[in-house]
């Protein structure tokens, strides 16, 4: 059973990416989905009643989509601008995602999103996953995760 | 009458986003201005006429906040009207920003959300927005 902040992890990565980048992500994955590699990856750092990281894996072949879905033909070829936009669905899915989690009344403050290598660790060496959501989108999929460093915060309810 | 706007925020990706909505909203555009920072940001503000301010929060150099405060504190800025488009969720700092007198479109926005929150804001009218409304000549016989 999914726990509270896989919960709301799913939900808020499902939403950013209908509302932002206008694709709807699937949760039943097609066997081209499974198989697709996550080769981008890219994290965002916050710190308030608790500290951790967002990280937001994609298969290569979608990011042309979603950065045109964002900002138009011109430039969805861009490798920088696909990254970015990347980049600004993690600040987005973080940005919804804490007071969820934390409540409304806390602040949290977001670094700029990072970039990672392929291959590079997107977690410190003792942590583990808090939560996670895959989802299949267009002929790739996504993978989104919170890592939180040290005490796990106490939930608010998902409604 | 167009409007000149500045449109504050570290993801260039972002600001693309805002200018392309601007541009689709039907607004009267002037000049469209970027910065990366508030600290960029008021630099523009000493050098440019700006009718709008677009602004993020969460920046690095300078948050969203520090500029609007600097802002309000200005004889020159204190009156610009300025909309916040951010993820900002807490309710805490949400006050802080509407008592600094700023209306508020949390990422990710409709683009119609943004428009609606921009002529509300800037009190631009029907007429200036849509045109003039041709009114049917209904002097004929039917």
């Amino acid at each position: 059973m999914p726990s509270t902040m896989d919960l709301s992890l799913s939900r808020t990565t499902a939403a950013t990416f209908e509302e932002l980048a206008l694709l709807f992500p699937e949760q039943e994955l097609s066997p081209e989905q499974e198989d697709a590699p996550l080769d981008v990856t890219v994290s965002v750092d916050f710190r308030g009643p608790f500290t951790g990281r967002l990280v937001l894996s994609a298969s290569a072949v979608i990011l042309p989509t979603i950065t045109s879905n964002m900002l138009g033909d011109a430039g969805s070829r861009q490798p920088t601008l696909q990254r970015d936009a990347l980049g600004e669905l993690a600040n987005v899915i973080c940005g919804n995602l804490l007071p969820a989690i934390a409540g409304a009344e806390a602040v949290f403050h977001l670094s700029a999103p990072r970039m990672h290598d392929v291959g590079e660790s997107v977690s410190r060496q003792a942590d583990s996953a808090s939560a996670r959501a895959v989802f299949g989108v267009e002929e790739g999929r996504v993978s989104s995760t919170l890592y939180v460093f040290g005490a796990a915060p106490a939930l608010t309810t998902v409604a | 009458m167009a409007f000149n706007v500045l449109v504050v925020d570290d993801s260039a990706v972002m600001r693309q986003m805002v200018v392309r909505t601007l541009k689709m909203s039907g607004l009267p555009l002037g000049t469209v201005l970027e910065a990366a920072n508030g600290e960029e940001g008021l630099f523009v503000l000493q050098d440019q006429w700006v009718d709008l301010l677009l602004l993020d929060i969460n920046m690095p150099v300078m948050n969203g906040e520090e500029m609007l405060r600097r802002i309000r504190s200005t004889p020159e800025t204190q009156a610009l009207p300025v909309i916040v488009v951010s993820t900002e969720g807490s309710e805490t700092r949400l006050a802080a920003l509407h008592a600094l007198g700023c209306e508020i479109v949390h990422k990710p926005f409709a683009p119609e959300t943004l428009r609606d929150t921009i002529i509300r804001v800037t009190g631009v009218t029907d007429a200036e927005y849509y045109g003039p409304v041709a009114v049917a000549d209904d002097s004929g016989d039917f």
